[in-house]
């Protein structure tokens, strides 16, 4: 039995979560119903409820570009992040060498750089080198900012991988590669799966890298700024909707995806 | 023992670390089919040894044969050993079935006969067959050993190493282990090369033992030998409780101990001895009713006492020094504590050692 002291401190415990969450979630569900709108305009309340914005934009051939855009490059910041990233991890966490310690603090460096500032010191090298800029040169940029992300993250997994399990694989007859492809990757796989979210994630909202790097191509944070400074309509919630919905998405359906693969291993 | 010629032969292997000499010019031959355990405290070398003797380090200067051939630069997975690491090393992603085929699976064997050796293989280690499919993790730590040991049987090796797979086990389980691991080195008949920094583990199990310190090989012999006949303080300590005389010799061949100042009568003295230590088993040391019921006596307080199982440890003070005295359970003195005692030892049954 709960006392009335221990009752009254549950329910302060549940008042105060309940205040976070609305702090946390109301903005994202504001965007979400100002979407909502039968109007041209932003206004709040709504007077005039409707889906019209919704049907507008999925049917907008440059919003179709702006998502392919956006995927195009979080896919191709995502699969070198994750390569690179990897073996960078495995220098990070699992092998001892000269310099460990440097490399450790002048790899995390970039992910403390304010982003603007990188974004510009970026857009001066590659005029400097002469690369003209698209999706590609901003493919480059979030890989600068990203891969120290994403190398952290699976050096979380990496530290607690035990070094033997590779030398045990090779003294029972494999090959560095056999190695790699029956131990050390399946057993890395969750820090992997984890990276590579974060690698998409990031890319996907990132905004100040874009801004100065994609050059003619847009993605779908610089067309929302670009609205909402000049020529908002209630397709900016809507896209601003869709991509946050989007990233939920992906990122419970990933964690679904490794509870699903723990709990089939549980079973056996 | 087996007094066959030797599978694995080491001729002045030695492994610096910087100006540091891990392992220090190490000759040893270990027979075909013989358990061989290394003994040492951490630090003295012996996981060094282990790991150049399988491949996963290799000497600064000496050489390792494996019957007769050089194998000191050939990778571990080369070579017809197999080893058992210390933290099982079992694959967390696989079942119980998957990591004892592993070695089957990387030589390219279908999977009908890997699994038909798997089960064999759990039959001879009695893992319950329903395991086959089981997670590694789910696993008991007794269960965990048999698995590792089953995957290392599995690669078929020839000589098969040990690196302290025990130590994290409870003693209770140790010691059911260590016999079974003992039952499966006879029916395998394989060479067993062990290390251990438990000397009481190593006489359970093994043909011979090397005991080393600071890299050096400092007695090697059958347990048999290095429990009565210790050739160093050093081993004499290793192998449990003992009560060690610093001491020198008079010229009229008695024994001078420097601790009580007592002169004793020696047992059979080594050439050349002038001082060292005179080393006394608790067993052999027995409560006296007079000074002269045995060859050499001191008397002391009987301080305290520890029941150990089977037998009962007394200690007795002899003015600054101590002395641990053992009976049988059956026997157990009838002295109270801070009783005055005699305490005393026959000649024979002590063992002078240099240092």
């Amino acid at each position: 039995m709960e006392t009335r002291g221990q009752r009254f401190r549950h329910s302060l415990v549940t008042v105060w979560t309940l205040a976070v969450l609305v702090f946390l979630y109301l903005p994202t569900i504001c965007i979400t119903l100002a979407s909502l709108t039968a109007s041209r305009y932003f206004q709040f309340p709504i007077n005039k409820w409707g889906l019209d914005w919704w049907q507008k934009t999925f049917s907008s051939i440059e919003i179709r570009q702006l998502l392919s855009t956006s995927i195009t490059i979080a896919l191709c910041v995502t699969a070198i992040a994750v390569t690179i990233a990897f073996f960078g991890a495995l220098a990070f966490a699992r092998y001892e060498w000269k310099g460990r310690s440097i490399y450790q603090k002048l790899i995390l460096l970039p992910i403390f750089f304010p982003q603007s500032v990188l974004g510009l010191a970026l857009l001066l090298w590659f005029n400097t080198l002469g690369f003209s800029l698209s999706w590609q040169t901003a493919v480059f940029a979030h890989l600068v900012w990203i891969i120290p992300v994403v190398t952290l993250v699976i050096s979380i997994q990496v530290y607690s991988f035990d070094p033997a399990l590779e030398e045990a694989a090779f003294d029972l007859g494999a090959t560095r590669w056999q190695v790699l492809k029956e131990v050390t990757l399946p057993v890395l796989f969750p820090g992997l799966f984890s990276g590579a979210l974060f690698a998409f994630l990031l890319s996907w909202g990132n905004f100040p890298l874009s801004l100065f790097t994609t050059g003619a191509d847009t993605t779908v944070p610089e067309y929302l700024y670009a609205k909402m400074v000049a020529g908002y309509t209630p397709g900016v919630p809507v896209l601003g909707t869709v991509s946050t919905v989007g990233a939920a998405i992906l990122l419970i359906g990933g964690y679904g995806a490794i509870l699903a693969m723990r709990r089939a291993k549980a079973v056996e | 023992m087996a007094e066959a010629s030797p599978i694995l032969s080491l001729k002045s292997v030695r492994k610096m670390f910087g100006a540091h000499a891990a392992v220090d010019s190490i000759d040893l031959d270990i027979a075909e089919g013989e358990f061989f355990t290394i003994v040492g405290p951490s630090g003295s070398g012996k996981t060094t040894m282990l790991r150049m003797l399988a491949g996963m380090d290799t000497p600064t200067s000496g050489d390792i044969l494996l019957r007769g051939e050089r194998i000191n630069d050939l990778p571990a997975n080369k070579r017809p050993t197999c080893m058992v690491f210390q933290s099982l090393a079992l694959f967390p992603h696989r079942t119980v079935g998957q990591n004892i085929e592993f070695p089957l699976k990387i030589r390219g064997e279908v999977p009908e006969s890997r699994k038909a050796r798997a089960l064999q293989l759990m039959d001879l280690l009695r893992l319950p067959q329903s395991y086959y499919a089981k997670n590694v993790l789910k696993c008991s730590g007794g269960e965990r050993q048999r698995v590792a040991l089953a995957r290392a049987l599995a690669y078929d090796p020839q000589i098969l190493f040990f690196d302290e797979p025990l130590s994290a086990i409870d003693y209770k389980l140790r010691k059911t282990l260590e016999k079974e691991l003992k039952d499966i080195h006879r029916e395998t008949k394989k060479t067993f090369v062990y290390i251990t920094h438990s000397l009481e583990e190593a006489m359970v199990m093994s043909d011979r033992i090397g005991v080393m310190r600071a890299g050096k090989l400092v007695q090697v012999g059958t347990p048999h030998q290095i429990y009565s006949a210790p050739n160093t303080r050093f081993v004499s300590e290793f192998v449990g409780d003992v009560n060690v005389l610093p001491v020198s010799l008079d010229t009229d061949g008695r024994l001078h101990s420097r601790l009580t100042g007592a002169r004793l009568k020696p047992p059979p003295v080594p050439e050349g001895f002038s001082e060292g230590h005179l080393v006394i088993r608790p067993e052999f040391l027995r409560f006296l009713a007079k000074a002269a019921d045995a060859d050499n006596a001191v008397s002391g307080r009987l301080y305290n006492e520890y029941v150990l199982g089977s037998r009962i440890q007394y200690q007795v003070r002899v003015g600054e020094g101590v002395f641990a005295v053992e009976k049988l359970r059956q026997q157990a003195f009838t002295g109270k504590l801070d009783d005055d005692v005699i305490i005393g030892w026959d000649a024979k049954d002590a063992i002078l050692v240099t240092d």
